[in-house]
């Protein structure tokens, strides 16, 4: 027969005993959660930016832009040209929040979700022309994944309501944090 | 002659029939021709193809020293040569060759071909190997690389591609007409140039081989650059049009435009000439790109014809032109490309024209001592 205090002493191993298995299995849950999101981070390379808007370049790029939507015909040349210009705006989106341009970076941001949402489309298209695209729905999620980790990390750094307010021109009030998460959510569809 | 002539015809016969021992082991469509002879009988069937060839040139040889002016026009008496003849029968005897025996570019073609017509995609931009399961994808080399000529010849391409009606036979076969019809068209314009012409271009065996055999689209390239200077004295801005849809083709004969312009205001004489050099030296830098393919030859050869005036150039072109044939045989006899055989090939390709340099050589010292 135990004494209470011996039934206390028992209970109080236990009880650390109990305390260090569940610290060993939460510190392994959070090394395999870290792990896990190291791993997950996209191998998915986005381009160099580009001209920035104010640059002659930057127009003639516009010029550009709009040829080589009928240069890029077919569903895998509409794949490619959305999915590229979803990429060279989503990198211009970002520069141009480094350098606080937020009404410039709205644009741009709005622009690259304009063409993220064309890609899909293009390979529902494929499919119906019979044509196989695995490799391309593989290629859409590594970039969905890789445009929503930058997105997040903007969300960050952004302010979630920004005034701007230009010389000669009436103000606009720019709902940044809206506009990032709409962003996010268009991407995390194609994930 | 005659003699002679049925020996050509009868060579180029056996040679189509040789060309069937190539067909490729991935190529469903023709696997009842299968045989792999090409990997078990490598060493026969080289030395198959190196008489062959030694037949064909030596009859071109013998054509090209009867030749006395008439171009496709009959000659008579005991030793007639009758061009327009021999060359309808060069065409039926090598129009139904298998294509893919020393390249694989007619499926190149046909599988660009059908990026475009078929799968309505830009075939600049998207690469053959991105149509998953497409059974081209077997045997087509260079998938993995967008199209590399020009977007008229491309345009061309849906001519045979849709007179194939979907059959891969037929679109083969009907690619052959294609590059047989240009073939025909640029023999009628070297007689419309110059009668004397005709010979040297139309009955080479590499020409013959590279064209009606491989079917290369080279020849549709200098069709559209002869024609530009055919055209010349005619109507200018066709001539120019011409040109433009040569470079179209391939790109290489950009490198006319020099004498083309120069021709255009009149500034120039001995055109010919002067075009053969320039494609020679293209011919010559070709490996900068990829390697020196004896395709490319007919870029100069076309030229070359009208410097029949020129014995010993068109003796010289005639025995680097079988040199250049011999540059299939390391393949054909080892199955590889790598290894001593770069160098076994360029030395087959320059012996010939040593031997015929030497002998020359001799030969004029021996006309100068007698």
């Amino acid at each position: 027969m135990l004494s209470k205090a011996e039934a206390l002493k028992i209970e109080n191993l236990d009880l650390m005993r109990n305390l260090y298995l569940h610290t060993i299995i939460l510190a392994t849950i959070l090394l395999l959660y870290a792990a896990k999101s190291a791993l997950a981070q996209s191998s998915y390379v986005l381009p160099y930016p580009s001209f920035m808007p104010g640059s002659i370049f930057y127009k003639l790029n516009l010029i550009k832009e709009e040829v080589l939507k009928y240069w890029y015909f077919g569903d895998f040349g509409q794949f490619t040209y959305n999915l590229k210009q979803s990429d060279k705006y989503l990198v211009e989106a970002k520069t141009l929040f480094d350098y606080k341009q937020y009404l410039l970076a709205n644009t741009a941001l709005q622009k690259s979700g304009k063409y993220f949402e064309k890609i899909y489309p293009n390979l529902l298209s494929a499919k119906k022309n019979g044509k196989k695209f695995a490799e391309k729905e593989t290629m859409l999620r590594e970039a969905a994944q890789k445009h929503t980790e930058d997105l997040t990390k903007l969300k960050s750094t952004v302010p979630s309501v920004f005034d701007w307010t230009p010389e000669r021109e009436s103000p606009t009030t720019l709902n940044l944090l809206e506009s990032l998460d709409a962003s996010i959510k268009l991407r995390v569809k194609r994930l | 002659m005659r003699v002679i002539t049925s020996i050509f015809i009868i060579t180029l016969v056996l040679f189509s029939v040789f060309t069937y021992a190539y067909v490729d082991a991935n190529l469903s469509y023709l696997k009842i021709l299968y045989t792999g002879y090409y990997f078990t009988h490598r060493i026969l069937l080289a030395s198959f193809y190196i008489v062959l060839i030694a037949v064909l040139f030596a009859c071109f040889y013998f054509f090209t020293q009867h030749q006395n002016g008439a171009g496709l026009a009959k000659h008579s008496g005991k030793h007639k040569l009758n061009l327009k003849k021999i060359i309808v029968f060069t065409i039926i005897a090598t129009i139904f060759a298998y294509p893919a025996a020393l390249a694989f570019d007619i499926f190149n073609y046909m599988t660009t071909a059908k990026v475009v017509f078929f799968y309505q995609e830009n075939p600049y931009i998207i690469y053959p190997i991105e149509f998953i399961n497409d059974p081209y994808l077997e045997f087509t080399r260079a998938v993995n690389k967008t199209a590399l000529y020009g977007p008229f010849w491309i345009l061309l391409t849906g001519i045979p591609y849709f007179a194939g009606l979907g059959n891969f036979v037929l679109t083969m076969f009907s690619f052959k007409l294609l590059v047989a019809g240009f073939f025909v068209g640029t023999v009628i314009l070297l007689n419309k140039l110059d009668k004397n012409a005709v010979l040297f271009f139309a009955l080479n065996p590499l020409v013959i081989i590279e064209t009606l055999v491989s079917s290369h689209n080279d020849i549709v390239m200098m069709f559209f650059a002869l024609l530009a200077f055919y055209l010349l004295r005619l109507n200018k801005l066709s001539s120019l049009m011409s040109f433009i849809a040569s470079v179209m083709i391939k790109f290489s004969t950009v490198f006319l435009l020099p004498v083309f312009l120069l021709s255009i205001v009149g500034k120039i004489k001995k055109t010919y000439k002067y075009s053969a050099i320039l494609m020679f030296i293209i011919f010559l830098l070709s490996p900068l790109r990829e390697e020196l393919y004896p395709w490319y030859a007919i870029w100069f050869i076309a030229f070359t014809a009208f410097l029949y005036r020129n014995r010993f150039l068109q003796n010289l072109v005639l025995v680097f032109s079988f040199g250049l044939m011999l540059r299939y045989i390391p393949y054909m006899a080892s199955g590889n490309y790598l290894g001593v055989t770069p160098i076994i090939r360029n030395l087959l390709m320059i012996a010939p024209v040593v031997i015929f340099l030497v002998y020359s050589w001799l030969r004029m010292l021996k006309g100068n001592n007698g």
